[in-house]
């Protein structure tokens, strides 16, 4: 009873500061998105070229990538130039942001570059001829023949990556980006004249529950408007 | 002559699947080709439509050189397009868009193709009307006026190669190219496929048909030639080639089929 | 289509190898930065980056969102006595060395004990305040531990790396290492530990009455120990702040912003 007229007592103070943390939370999610999407596409046109020493160096990175920890990618890229040399990030929130950035797009362009490469090569090859033998170009095979088949090919694995994206934005905090894991855990020490509170730390489960659902009810209803076809 | 093939090559790697290759046809006329599986019948339809690209010989549509292996290899993709046009092309496995329904099948080439025409700007809605009226046409013609709004894995086998046989009508080609139409098909639904061909064939379409189906092939074309490791060893009439064979292979062919 | 994107890659990659091939120079610049001095490069920039963590009272915010703290505001002073501006970034702890050898903080000044890992990868102030490392337990055991030696028998939960920790090896209790004292607390509460070693600053922020661990207290004292602003290796700042040490207490700049704390029992006088 006490503990729940405390959280009452404290939760006009607490909802504020997770909602900043989640807010964080969400732009590291969303501009991971907008750069890896695409750059993602790239990297699989890149690991399928036909010119071997592109393909080779793209699959080099791709390893590299999805080989190690994005612990310790966030680490290498935000700490690593100022220990060899100059520090370009700075020690503000926008730096430790910026650099966040670049460790999210990159690794998640490389594991949504290998969802591309399997949905590409997974639409029959048949398709392409028969576009062709029907006269049409080679972008309009792939705009109005290959694309849709393609993202229906790729939605369930991309829901599946995107989803466990929401919840790794949490790893950002190992160079201090104050998202919303962050921000509950410093009531556990104190933080707003709050202290010694753990269940803001738990509640963040809440804001990870609520977006997820969501995204899962987006990508259920992509899925059904994709099942007309097989 | 519309269609005459010289001397058609082809290689993959080490493996040479055409071997000097050659035969003409006349507008109007049905040709078959026989053969057993691995005599280059396929690659020769895919070398005749583009999909593949010969090594050596010619291709002349209508005594003019349509293609020369001779030529630069790099010919620009727009022309191979307008070339290819010229032919249809008819799958073994369909190959049907599955996210386009019946009749968009039959229309997304027309319509594609609608849009590099001088008028399409001003006159856009009678373009379209005019296609979707073609395809409405055509698809009765295969029997398929009650599917036009069916998606294709809602569709049997039989359906399948007949809206994929209207949607290469569509682009009214000079000759049109099966490739086994009726091979994917289970036995019973083999009819209903080689019903619209010969009902093609009765309103004159020149036809370049492979396939395995002796006695359809015997009633339905003109002309027959049998193809054996990459040549052809034996062409005429229907009656020449599987009547009075001459020829030990076609023979043994004709045989083995014939058992069973 | 295929081939323009790729093309379109190369091109990355290469903008990409260029912009490595940029921090080859840079490397160079570390050098003619490392004969530039520590000094010389915070007031090139004009800021002093104080890498911190929330930790009331050293250093928190205020209502308006503004650090404050009795760290923070030395700290404040200190930038000023510097002629440059201040700014604190909030670290994660256990990352404080990384940070400042990595340039993104110039120094840590956040209720720093000053133990052998602290001072050996770090220049370090003199001490300006005392510390002391306690023994949090469950509020109704309390009397039965009130002594180091009646404490052996507990199974402790101890910050990795910390004073606590180092107490706990020199009493020989038996301990787990756990990421931050606040987690070291949250085991004792759902006890998953019986017991806890913290500073003891933050043992009156974090339990007993009126917080969130009200079942919990703490009693025996450990060691004493202090408190230090942590340098980069060879910083001339070092010695620019104990100056500035020697004249705040001087001056009783130092005293009065220890009062307004509540923390000036604990003062070095």
């Amino acid at each position: 009873m006490q503990l729940i007229n405390r959280i009452i007592e404290q939760f006009p103070i607490v909802f504020p500061a997770l909602n900043m943390g989640f807010l964080q939370t969400l732009k590291l999610f969303a501009i991971t998105l907008v750069g890896a999407l695409p750059l993602g596409l790239i990297i699989s046109f890149g690991s399928m070229t036909k010119f071997k020493p592109i393909s080779l160096l793209t699959r080099v990175v791709v390893w590299i990538v999805r080989g190690s920890p994005l612990m310790l990618q966030l680490m290498i890229i935000y700490y690593l130039p100022g220990l060899v040399g100059k520090n370009i990030w700075g020690g503000g929130e926008s730096g430790r942001f910026i650099a966040a950035a670049i460790a999210f797009i990159m690794n998640y362009a490389c594991y949504f570059s290998e969802i591309y490469r399997g949905g590409i090569q997974g639409v029959p090859v048949g398709q392409q001829e028969a576009g062709q033998v029907l006269g049409l170009t080679k972008t309009q095979v792939f705009f109005k023949v290959t694309l849709l088949q393609m993202v229906k090919r790729i939605v369930p694995p991309m829901s599946n990556e995107i989803i466990t994206l929401v919840k790794d934005t949490s790893l950002a905090r190992i160079i201090a980006l104050q998202e919303i894991i962050w921000a509950g855990g410093a009531f556990m020490k104190s933080s707003h004249g709050i202290q010694g509170q753990i269940w803001p730390l738990f509640f963040t489960g809440v804001y990870y529950l609520a977006f997820c659902g969501i995204l899962t009810l987006l990508f259920g209803y992509i899925e059904k408007k994709l099942s007309y076809f097989e | 002559m519309i269609l005459e093939i010289k001397d058609l090559y082809k290689s993959f790697g080490r493996t040479d699947v055409l071997k000097g290759v050659s035969f003409s046809m006349e507008e109007g006329e049905v040709l078959s080709i026989l053969g057993s599986s691995g005599s280059g019948k396929t690659t020769l339809l895919r070398c005749i439509n583009f999909l593949e690209r010969a090594d050596k010989g010619q291709i002349l549509l209508d005594g003019e050189l349509l293609f020369d292996a001779a030529e630069e290899k790099t010919a620009k993709a727009k022309e191979i397009r307008k070339k290819q046009l010229n032919f249809g092309l008819v799958f073994q496995d369909f190959n049907l868009f599955p996210q386009y329904s019946v009749i968009e099948n039959v229309m997304l080439a027309p319509k594609l193709l609608a849009k590099e025409a001088p008028d399409f700007k001003t006159n856009k809605n009678h373009i379209y009307e005019e296609i979707r009226h073609n395809a409405e046409d055509i698809l009765d013609r295969v029997g398929l006026s009650e599917k036009l709004d069916n998606y294709p894995c809602k569709l049997s086998g039989g359906q399948k190669q007949r809206v994929s046989i209207a949607r290469a009508l569509a682009l009214k080609p000079r000759i049109l190219f099966f490739d086994e139409p009726t091979s994917a098909l289970d036995p019973e639904l083999t009819g209903e496929i080689l019903k619209v061909i010969r009902s093609l064939a009765a309103q004159n379409i020149t036809m370049v048909i492979v396939t395995h189906e002796i006695d359809f092939a015997y009633s339905v074309s003109d002309k027959i030639i049998f193809m054996s490791d990459g040549v052809v060893i034996e062409s005429g009439t229907p009656d020449e080639v599987i009547n009075n064979s001459s020829n030990e292979r076609t023979k043994m062919f004709l045989q083995k089929l014939s058992e069973k | 289509m295929k081939k323009l994107l790729a093309l379109l890659l190369v091109c990355v990659m290469a903008i990409s190898f260029a912009a490595c091939g940029n921090t080859a120079p840079a490397t160079d610049n570390s050098e003619t930065a490392a004969a530039q001095s520590d000094l010389d490069y915070i007031k090139e920039k004009g800021t002093l980056v104080v890498g911190i963590t929330d930790f009331e009272p050293m250093d928190y915010k205020d209502d308006q969102g503004n650090w404050i703290g009795f760290d923070a505001d030395l700290a404040k002073a200190f930038a000023e006595s510097l002629g440059v501006n201040i700014e604190f970034a909030e670290i994660e702890w256990g990352n404080k060395i990384l940070e400042l050898n990595g340039k993104s903080i110039d120094c840590v000044w956040n209720g720093m004990t000053l133990t052998d890992e602290v001072t050996s990868s770090m220049d370090c102030s003199v001490p300006y305040c005392n510390n002391q490392q306690v023994v949090v337990v469950p509020a109704e055991k309390a009397a039965d531990y009130q002594t180091a030696d009646s404490c052996k028998e507990l199974n402790f939960a101890v910050e990795e790396g910390s004073a606590g920790e180092d107490m706990a090896k020199e009493n020989g209790f038996n301990y787990t290492a756990v990421k931050d004292q606040a987690t070291a607390v949250m085991e004792v509460a759902s006890g998953t530990s019986d017991a806890a070693i913290i500073d003891s600053l933050m043992a009156a922020a974090m339990v007993g009455e009126g917080t969130g661990y009200e079942s919990l207290t703490y009693t025996v004292g450990l060691n004493s120990e202090e408190y230090g602003v942590g340098f980069r290796k060879g910083s001339e700042l070092k010695a620019m702040l104990d100056k500035f040490f020697e004249d705040a207490k001087a001056s009783g700049q130092l005293e009065e912003i220890a009062e307004k704390y509540g923390v000036q029992a604990a003062l070095i006088k």
